[in-house]
């Protein structure tokens, strides 16, 4: 029963002094007062966090969207580590790991039966799209004489072909991109494939950027720009819109090459489950999907982090595009996007991935963020294994750009060999997984052989959850 | 009529409802010749005439699809009536002249050579070029050179929409009508030796007329460095 509200209710007590009620009882400590609410101290917003003030900050500062190289910083993105091996035990049978032998062949572009030469390459994985003026001519090179020495492909990205990586890459991916730098029909002649370029993972949907720092002489003869300008790429290509034009460039590049060699279309990871539909049927013969955590020298750091869905669902809905529209065995598919290791890429091919390409990884097997000039990392405002300056040209060991001084930072012998040697590496740990889950070709992988440890990763792809063994589905 | 024949001194090659594959094999053997080439019956097929090499001169009677001449070495190549869609594109060196009307993207991402093109021309003419010249003697469409990186744009009869839109060091020259200039071009008055130089393009062509009110469009270079602090640059675009 309420308390007569009327007469004020009496402690049978002396109210305690405003000092008491203060929590300065007895062992009280100066300067750490308690009743003060830790926001006071900490904030607490959940939108005003200390990022989003200091970008507020940083855009009132600049009046333009921030920039930079490397890779996404959207931590709501999933991590390969979401998902698990679940290798033969009762039902299936594991091969001798460390005897038994496991295939690695991988032929891109030979489904269709259009082109002379497939490419047969020796591991599933290979360098991916980077730029000779993203990168330095010494790192295009090492990369091309690590990657032949395994057996496998470079690619030119779009800046043209580099002379120095077409010595050294035994296979070589010649990129056409919206603003055609440096088409050369001689060069489409002597590369081993072609790749139409309509998106990448780091910023699907824009152009590519190379900031004037890194238009170099070379750079700007080679591309047909004015020395030191910041060129910000077209992204429509100038000489078709839709998938019915792209099947007829498709065939002029067919015409172009004689029907050698097959022709790539690389997207971005937006809507892949159409996307690649659309590509398999304008005729190409591989389709190369790059996921929202795929590296960049240059991009609107927005587009980083805030475009583009993650490579693990783009692989899962990219393979059931291709079978639902009976392209799977005619159309390679090609993963790329945030893979670190042999591990993240047997979950691509697992996935459905038939080889998987690593640019970030394989700067970083160069040396990339590795812990030498370190004044010159602090005078980036950075430290190794935090640094994503590629945009500035100013690399300070000498991977991302075009001065003459940092690029002889790099061993280009080493950097080979460092490539090869990671290659070899993460074929191994591929293999390994394989043999694991019982199978003697790493094609042979498959969704069954994975399992989610998260609700998140199991409803991007379809895998099953752990234990429950049944799909997060709706 | 076979597919390859011969009248007088040139190899007469028939397109019609043939594999396209099949008639670009006929075309490259019959360049092998050093002989003229007629290509009839074009029924404005695509993909015609791709990847020529030098010193070749080949006719195509009729109209023509996508991508013809694309990506061509230095063939003298004309098209009897009309062009689809990106003639001339890629191409290196040579000359390419269309007889009646050019589709969408003429000489797109070109790098050298001539295309001269008789009749009007659709949007996005020299989009993305790299060099050489592209001369036509009626009307440029909208957006005719969209980020051209280098070489000549010369419109006799006229421009449509958001010309010269987002130059580099590509040049637009209009002498007749623009409907609208796109971001970033200046127009200015070209100097009489300039004049001299176009003169000098079209004269092979027999098209200099001294009476021409010329406008010569560059680019503003207020979007080639993206450090701009002026705030307006961004917004214009």
């Amino acid at each position: 029963m309420a308390h007569d509200l009327s007469k004020p209710y009496e402690y049978p007590f002396d109210v305690a002094s405003e000092e008491e009620i203060r929590f300065r009882d007895a062992g009280a400590v100066d300067g750490r007062p308690a009743g003060v609410p830790s926001s006071y101290d900490e904030g607490g917003s959940t939108r005003w966090t200390p990022e989003a003030i200091s970008e507020v900050h940083a855009l009132a500062q600049l009046g333009r969207y921030q920039v930079r190289g490397y890779n996404t910083f959207n931590k709501q993105l999933p991590t390969f580590d979401d998902l698990t091996f679940v290798p033969a035990t009762m039902t299936r049978l594991p091969l001798e790991g460390y005897r038994e032998s496991c295939d690695t062949t991988t032929v891109l572009g030979g489904g269709r039966g259009l082109v002379e030469r497939p490419l047969e390459l020796k591991i599933p994985i290979y360098i991916a799209s980077m730029s000779f003026g993203a990168l330095s001519a010494s790192a295009k090179a090492s990369l091309g004489y690590g990657a032949s020495k395994v057996g496998t492909m470079t690619c030119t990205g779009e800046g043209g072909m580099l002379e120095e990586e077409r010595e050294a890459s035994q296979r070589l991916l010649y990129q056409m991109s919206p603003a055609r730098y440096g088409v050369d029909l001689d060069h489409l002649r002597r590369a081993d494939a072609l790749e139409l370029v309509v998106g990448q993972g780091a910023k699907p949907g824009t152009g590519g950027l190379l900031l004037g720092m890194k238009v170099s002489p070379r750079v700007s003869k080679m591309r047909t720009l004015p020395e030191g300008v910041d060129q910000r790429s077209t992204i429509r290509h100038p000489d078709f819109l839709g998938a019915d034009d792209l099947a007829v460039k498709i065939e002029e590049l067919r015409i172009a090459t004689n029907y050698q060699v097959p022709i790539f279309i690389k997207m971005g990871a937006t809507r892949p489950r159409f996307d690649v539909a659309v590509a398999a049927k304008a005729g190409a013969d591989v389709v190369v999907v790059d996921g929202a955590e795929g590296g960049t020298g240059a991009s609107p750091e927005l587009l980083l982090n805030h475009t583009g869905i993650p490579t693990m669902s783009a692989i899962r809905a990219a393979r059931e595009a291709l079978d639902e529209c009976g392209m799977t065995g005619k159309v390679s598919l090609v993963a790329a996007g945030g893979i670190r290791s042999g591990v993240d890429a047997a979950k691509c091919l697992a996935l459905g991935a038939d080889a998987v390409m690593i640019g970030n990884a394989a700067m970083v097997a160069l040396g990339c963020n590795s812990p030498r000039y370190l004044e010159d990392y602090a005078a980036l405002g950075t430290s190794p294994g935090a640094c994503h300056h590629c945009h500035t040209g100013r690399c300070p060991v000498g991977i991302a750009t075009q001065d003459e001084e940092l690029e002889s930072r790099m061993n280009p012998r080493a950097g080979a060999e460092r490539i090869a040697r990671y290659l070899t590496a993460m074929t191994m740990e591929i293999t390994a997984l394989a043999k694991a889950c019982g199978k003697s070709s790493v094609h042979n992988l498959e969704t069954e052989d994975l399992r989610a440890l998260s609700f998140q990763a199991s409803a991007f792809t379809g895998v099953k959850m752990a234990g429950i063994d049944r799909a997060f589905d709706w | 009529m076979s597919e390859v024949a011969e009248r007088m001194d040139e190899i007469v090659i028939e397109v019609g409802k043939r594999h396209i594959r099949e008639v670009n094999r006929d075309i490259m053997d019959a360049c092998a010749t050093g002989r003229p080439i007629r290509v009839v019956n074009t029924l404005s097929r695509h993909n015609l005439g791709v990847g020529l090499p030098d010193n070749v001169d080949i006719t195509f009677e009729g109209s023509v699809g996508y991508y013809c001449g694309g990506l061509n070495t230095g063939a003298n190549i004309s098209i009897e009536r009309n062009c689809g869609w990106a003639v001339g594109e890629g191409m290196a060196k040579g000359h390419i002249t269309v007889g009646g009307y050019a589709g969408m993207s003429c000489g797109a991402a070109m790098i050298g050579g001539t295309i001269h093109v008789k009749g009007d021309a659709g949007p996005r003419v020299g989009v993305a070029m790299k060099g050489g010249n592209i001369v036509v003697e009626g009307k440029i469409g909208y957006q005719s050179g969209f980020m051209a990186h280098s070489g000549r744009i010369i419109a006799l009869g006229g421009a449509g929409e958001s010309c010269a839109d987002a130059l580099w060091e590509g040049e637009v020259w209009v002498a007749g009508e623009v409907d609208s200039l796109g971001v970033d071009v200046d127009v200015i008055e070209p100097t009489a030796e300039e004049v001299a130089e176009v003169d000098a393009i079209l004269e092979p062509l027999g098209l200099v007329d001294s009476s021409r009110n010329w406008r010569k469009m560059v680019s503003g270079q207020r979007l080639w460095y993206f450090e701009s602090r002026d705030a307006s640059a961004w917004l214009m675009i």
